[in-house]
């Protein structure tokens, strides 16, 4: 009976236990905090996204499994500034003390950056605006510096143990990252100044940093999907000569708008990866960004 | 180290070629184009260095504060009002109907005496339950939230409190352990815990106005606890005064009824997840329970409620905004211990004693597709099996006659943003003998205001 008892024990543990003890464990809320995550961490934490990047991170149901990976993770990572209002918080309050706002397993990354496109006045009439400003801060690869810098500052806190593999690892990604910063500005240089269309207000951050010049967008309302007569006014203004080379979308966003607007004026409709996984080329955050300059200088030479 | 002799070297070289210019000018571009390329590299090389060396000092300065000074971390980015921001988030949903019945006046259903809540709302217009909801932290350790509804019963506008609770933060208790007292939907099958806002059909299933009329909130409080474990466990249990439906009439003395449950849920890929409950409620109406017109129907006693739930929800191309497949499924077991006594079918009858054993009462069962992010149909069946009356009872409320309720519902809805709602829906309703109901019902959902997360 004893030995029954034990093996009971014993298989509870194996399924309840699991192996949370023996590295940090992360709560990602989007792809890129998870690659990121990764990248400082190692093989020193166990990463969750809970979404992936066919996902439109405004539009997520609070899932059950949600429910068990935060209840257990030492580090909630997301994009903040009201990207997650729909479904983080409901998760917060079934999560431990040691992720709660004001936490140092607290991470809002739009907390850490300069945040643009911050409304001097909300009203819902305008869509769905984010009084907090624009939250899809992690296409400028600044900002994904930043994180990187305060995340590893809170994997030192968390994991003081390991603080020298974290420090390591966080100074050979910085200097990479920068590196790679340095060769992106040069390759993009002659992207300055190209005019585009995007689905969704999502690549601010992306066209900021390359001095694209955002004209205009494919959803008459920030999160209201694109309508027959707003299209058609897109249309005409494209028609009297108010010259654009992009139409940008990003991978949850739906294709058939970007597609129709292309075949109406043959300017090229490129789905961007806009996260990590987002297409196939898109590995990591180095590939991510290879791959979005690639793609928009294959688009803005194709129209010249 | 090679690469910086080498550029000198060819820095010495190009000075020295200059004395000779007119010599060499073919020679000269090739070389000042190698030149420019590698003094490009150094820069890069030089500027890494220095971030490198940037980055070094913010490692220091950083492990410095996490060592000794305060590593001060930002109070964030939970949503606030700039101007107010210790305002508790105020939200209201308005609700309005359009209501067509082919079955005039009230409309039976075989074996039950419904509550008011679970009655066919009126024919026409009407504006439905305008829910008010005031939520905010409390503090560090509790969370507090109300919500009132005003709603029109028999031509009378009611304020109801639907809610009014407090609940602790994480950190107060132990992790995991959540405390919520006060009135609240409690967590009893999937559909109690939400506000019927939230609902994907404009009426409730049949088992939720049959049995719970619309839902229970009793007031009394919750413990529950989320187990640690790789798949979603949560179990709880709580103690209640025994002031509403199923129970009601309680005597203020201790309790009048307790609950609890267990549920699971986890993902099936990345697509999929599913999630199931099995809760139980138990209690006592002491002064009694009534319902029928005019609360003819009185029941005193003991009833035992079981509930089953189980809910899959499958994003078919990855990406649940543009597509998205709900199944939902409660059944209801109910045992019921005590005098049921009917004033109006059967008045000289008195309290007539009933001792059902547990037994299957009721169940709903629904399929949600959204085909588009604006456009979702539905489909739901829901039916009631009542229990056999005594033959004192017969003709009463809770003679079924054999009969078996059940509706069929088929509904669409318009969602224009998360905050705008529009549906329409068609219930074929037979819940009594030659009574076939069809219904069309029109409907508006709107939410202004703060508009807390939905349920998992």
């Amino acid at each position: 009976m004893e030995k029954y008892s034990i093996t009971l024990t014993l298989a509870i543990c194996g399924l309840l236990c699991g192996n949370a003890f023996a590295k940090v464990s992360l709560f990602a809320c989007e792809p890129e905090w998870e690659a990121l995550a990764k990248e400082i961490g190692g093989k020193n934490v166990e990463v969750f996204s809970a979404t992936h990047a066919k996902q439109d991170p405004h539009h997520i149901r609070a899932r059950p499994s949600f429910i068990s990976k935060i209840r257990r993770a030492d580090l909630v990572i997301c994009s903040g500034a009201g990207l997650e209002a729909g479904w983080l918080p409901i998760l917060i309050q079934k999560a431990s003390a040691r992720v709660q706002p004001g936490a140092v397993g607290y991470l809002m990354a739009s907390d850490f950056v300069n945040i643009l496109e911050v409304p001097t006045s909300v009203d819902r009439s305008m869509g769905d605006v984010h009084p907090e400003g624009n939250p899809h801060v992690h296409l400028n690869p600044h900002n994904i510096l930043l994180v990187a810098t305060e995340l590893s500052q809170r994997l030192n806190k968390i994991d003081a143990g390991n603080i020298d593999f974290y420090n390591e690892r966080f100074q050979k990604f910085s200097f990479r990252w920068k590196q790679a910063i340095v060769q992106w500005e040069s390759d993009a240089a002659s992207l300055g100044g190209t005019p585009v269309i995007v689905h969704h207000k999502s690549f601010i951050y992306l066209i900021s940093w390359l001095n694209l010049s955002q004209k205009g967008s494919l959803e008459p309302r920030p999160g209201i999907p694109p309508t027959v007569s707003h299209l058609e006014d897109l249309l005409k203004k494209l028609k009297q000569g108010d010259p654009v080379d992009v139409i940008m979308r990003a991978p949850y966003d739906s294709a058939e708008a970007s597609e129709w607007l292309s075949r109406q004026t043959g300017i090229p409709a490129v789905m961007m990866p806009y996260t990590v996984g987002g297409d196939s080329e898109s590995k990591d955050l180095f590939s991510l960004f290879d791959r979005s300059i690639t793609l928009l200088k294959q688009a803005a030479s194709a129209i010249k | 180290m090679g690469r910086f002799i080498k550029v000198i070297f060819v820095l010495m070289s190009v000075a020295m070629a200059s004395q000779f210019s007119v010599f060499v000018q073919a020679a000269d571009n090739e070389e000042i184009k190698v030149l420019r390329e590698e003094i490009k590299n150094l820069r890069n090389v030089y500027e890494n260095k220095i971030s490198e060396l940037e980055s070094k000092i913010g490692q220091i300065e950083g492990q410095r504060l996490a060592s000794g000074g305060e590593h001060q971390i930002p109070a964030t980015s939970m949503r606030s009002i700039k101007s107010n921001a210790s305002n508790p988030s105020i939200g209201m949903v308005l609700n309005g109907k359009f209501n067509k019945y082919s079955v005039d006046g009230e409309a039976e259903v075989a074996g039950f005496a419904l509550g008011h809540e679970g009655e066919r709302k009126g024919a026409g217009f009407a504006v439905d339950h305008t829910e008010l909801n005031f939520s905010s932290n409390v503090d560090d350790k509790f969370y507090g939230s109300s919500t009132f509804a005003i709603a029109e019963h028999d031509g009378e506008t009611e304020v109801e409190l639907e809610e009014a609770y407090i609940q602790t933060l994480p950190g107060f208790l132990a992790d995991g352990f959540t405390l919520k007292v006060g009135r609240a939907f409690w967590t009893i099958g999937y559909l109690n815990e939400h506000h019927s806002h939230a609902d994907d059909f404009a009426d409730r299933p049949l088992p939720y106005r049959a049995i719970l009329d619309g839902g229970y909130n009793d007031d009394g409080f919750e413990i529950t606890y989320v187990v640690p474990s790789d798949f979603y466990t949560e179990v709880g249990i709580g103690l209640f005064r025994g002031n509403d439906t199923p129970f009601r009439g309680p005597d203020g003395k201790g309790y009048g009824g307790r609950s609890m449950f267990a549920r699971v849920g986890g993902d099936i890929g990345a697509n999929q997840s599913w999630r199931a409950g099995v809760y139980k409620l138990t209690g006592e109406s002491v002064s009694g329970r009534t319902g029928g017109h005019g609360d003819a129907v009185t029941f005193i006693g003991d009833t035992d409620l079981q509930i089953l739930d189980l809910r899959y929800t499958l994003a078919p191309t990855g990406n649940a905004r543009e597509k998205e497949i709900i199944f939902q499924h409660e059944t209801f077991w109910r045992e019921e211990d005590g005098t049921y006594e009917d004033t109006e079918e059967t008045p000289g009858a008195g309290a007539v004693n009933v001792n059902w054993a547990r037994d299957k009462v009721g169940s709903y069962t629904q399929l949600i597709y959204k085909f588009n992010p604006r456009w979702r149909i539905g489909l739901r069946y829901s039916e009631l099996q009542p229990p056999p009356a005594p033959a004192a009872l017969a003709g009463s409320h809770i003679d079924g006659g054999g009969f078996t309720p059940e509706m069929h519902s088929v509904m669409t809805d318009w969602t224009n943003s998360e905050f705008s709602r529009v549906r329409l829906q068609f219930n074929s309703a037979e819940l009594a003998a030659g009574q076939n109901d069809s219904q069309f019902i029109l409907q508006y959902i709107m939410s202004i205001g703060a508009h807390g997360a939905h349920k998992y």
